[in-house]
């Protein structure tokens, strides 16, 4: 398969289910709101080491939060509903309540799952937070400095899907990455799709565990330019970079719509190729195969 | 179809109706609907002894219709689920106790309108009388959930020892508007009578007519504010059509806290002008 120049590999990305939180952050301006939400959503790249996956979901508009102010919808990603109720809260205490002027509202609704948040975080007040119920929703009032933190009592789990993945392969660093940030361009708006790693790409594409005993993750040497030669090689012939790019969804459909517009976006002359990683279909129960998905735009 | 009672003839003696509610009413015939007991005064009378029964029960739904309907007392007290319109004014204990449903008045309620109650809606056109959402006398708590609306005035004492829920007046209250407040929020529309928020302990009274409270001595002024919790409260009350003035959702308020007799953890909003 071809799309112009670029060809399509014929094989799968695997993803696996995950759990995720939608967190709505809301301040006095946009500057406020977009601080609050990228130091929440910050060392969250992969559970290979963090906590949780994390990224900004899409910016909301006055019109579209609770508090009539601007915000950003946050999606974090956890392999257990016990994983997420302890980094949520944590985060959240951490890098929103401490931020001027944020309020923070739970983006799913009621759902059969929840995790504490507000529950949590109204001990900060030490004995001075208030408890608000409004509607089907109780929230809390924190007294800080700049007047009260408003925070959800508790937010909505949902079932989602992490580790939709493409592999971009190009002839120069320059093009692949420049067709990386097409791709990341193009599933920005998506809803119920994130791309957490810096950017949406990941340079240090991993393969399971290492040579170190102590190490989960080791990189990927069959996809590493510098190390052709010396090791069986992966890479598209004539390539000297690849870019990885990852997507955690709320469904399938999130998953394919990310990984359709991204590879549709990144493919021109200077991409050779555009693949996904897979562990053989052993590990993730979720297997996106490229070919099936782009049948219908190529 | 609704089940529509329409009152035959107007009386000044109270019509007690506090067995009829949605849920009583769903499943039975016509004619049992109409042998239904009542109080009249001090008599008993059949249902259909003062009004003309039309329309079926079973989707929960009643209207009552006609003239002189602020006779009829204890309408939906005790409810769970369904609706009630009244196309008029209602009598006194209006929805006392109802944990669920909806009732609509379009005109004015009576005095001790949703006593009590635990859940539900009660959106009065008009105004209401003393006593809203209030404890019974020796009892010690009031309004324990729900929504209370009432676009127009209201009297004395609403909201007193009220534990939960949402009390929202578009105009003027009366006095001792939240005495022993212990939880919960009410928002006047309007200015507040004397003595508002005596002896409360906790939740939230908000003021957003322009004239200065006369604010007893045991509240201590705290800052001016911009509430978040205000923004989320009165898009809350817009989706229940409650009206209020344009730009309330950005108001400052300047924040008082109290009754510092009765721990002080209280809130009292009042608007700032301009």
């Amino acid at each position: 398969m071809q799309i112009g120049t670029t060809q399509i590999e014929d094989t799968f990305a695997e993803a696996f289910r995950m759990r995720y939180v939608r967190v709505i952050v809301t301040a006095h301006d946009d500057y406020w709101a977009e601080t609050a939400a990228r130091s929440f959503t910050g060392f969250a790249s992969s559970v290979i080491a963090c906590d949780v996956e994390a990224g900004i979901e899409r910016r909301l508009s006055p019109a579209e939060t609770p508090d009539g102010r601007p915000g950003v919808a946050c999606l974090v990603f956890g392999f257990s509903i016990e994983g997420l109720a302890a980094a949520v809260p944590t985060r959240a205490g951490q890098c929103l309540m401490t931020c001027a002027t944020t309020a923070v509202f739970d983006g799913l609704g009621a759902t059969a799952e929840r995790i504490p948040l507000g529950k949590h975080l109204r001990f900060f007040g030490d004995g001075f937070q208030q408890s608000k119920v409004i509607g089907a929703e109780r929230y809390w009032r924190i007294p800080v400095m700049d007047g009260e933190f408003l925070v959800a009592e508790s937010l909505g789990v949902e079932k989602g899907i992490g580790g939709g993945n493409l592999l971009l392969e190009g002839k120069t660093a320059g093009g692949t990455l420049a067709a990386a940030r097409r791709a990341i361009d193009a599933v920005e708006d998506l809803p119920g799709i994130i791309a957490p790693f810096p950017g949406g790409v990941v340079r240090s594409g991993s393969k399971v565990g290492s040579r170190y005993a102590q190490l989960k993750a080791s990189t990927n040497e069959h996809f590493c330019p510098t190390l052709r030669g010396r090791v069986t090689s992966h890479l598209a012939p004539g390539a000297n970079c690849a870019y990885e790019l990852v997507f955690d969804g709320a469904d399938e459909g999130a998953i394919e719509g990310a990984m359709c517009a991204a590879a549709l976006a990144a493919a021109d002359e200077g991409v050779l190729r555009i693949g996904a990683l897979n562990f053989g279909g052993r590990l993730g129960k979720f297997h996106f195969h490229l070919h099936k998905l782009l049948a219908a735009d190529v | 179809m609704p089940l529509r009672l329409s009152l035959r003839a107007t009386t000044t003696i109270p019509l007690e109706l506090d067995q009829v509610t949605p849920e009583r009413l769903a499943g039975l015939s016509a004619a049992q609907i109409e042998r239904l007991p009542i109080r009249h005064g001090n008599r008993n009378a059949a249902l259909a002894d003062w009004f003309e029964v039309s329309g079926e029960a079973d989707d929960l739904q009643l209207e009552f219709t006609g003239e002189g309907l602020a006779s009829l007392h204890g309408v939906g007290c005790g409810m769970t689920r369904g609706s009630i319109q009244i196309a008029g004014d209602a009598g006194r204990h209006l929805g006392a106790r109802m944990s669920g449903g909806e009732i609509r008045v379009a005109g004015n309620a009576g005095d001790w309108v949703g006593a009590e109650m635990r859940g539900g809606l009660i959106h009065v056109g008009g105004n209401a009388g003393d006593a809203a959402g209030c404890a019974y006398r020796g009892s010690p708590r009031g309004m324990l959930g729900g929504t209370l609306l009432i676009r127009g005035a209201a009297g004395a004492e609403v909201g007193r020892a009220m534990r939960r829920g949402l009390i929202a007046i578009g105009g003027d209250a009366g006095d001792a508007l939240g005495y022993g407040l212990l939880a919960g929020t009410i928002v006047v529309g309007g200015n507040l009578g004397i003595r508002a928020g005596a002896n409360m302990k906790r939740g939230t009274i908000v003021q957003l007519g322009s004239a200065s409270p006369t604010l007893l001595p045991t509240f201590a002024r705290a800052c001016h504010l911009r509430p978040t919790f205000w923004r989320v409260l009165t898009r809350h009350l817009r989706q229940l059509r409650f009206p209020l003035p344009d730009e309330t959702e950005d108001r400052e308020f300047e924040l008082f806290k109290g009754d510092l007799l009765a721990g002080g953890r209280g809130d009292l909003l009042t608007g700032i002008a301009g």
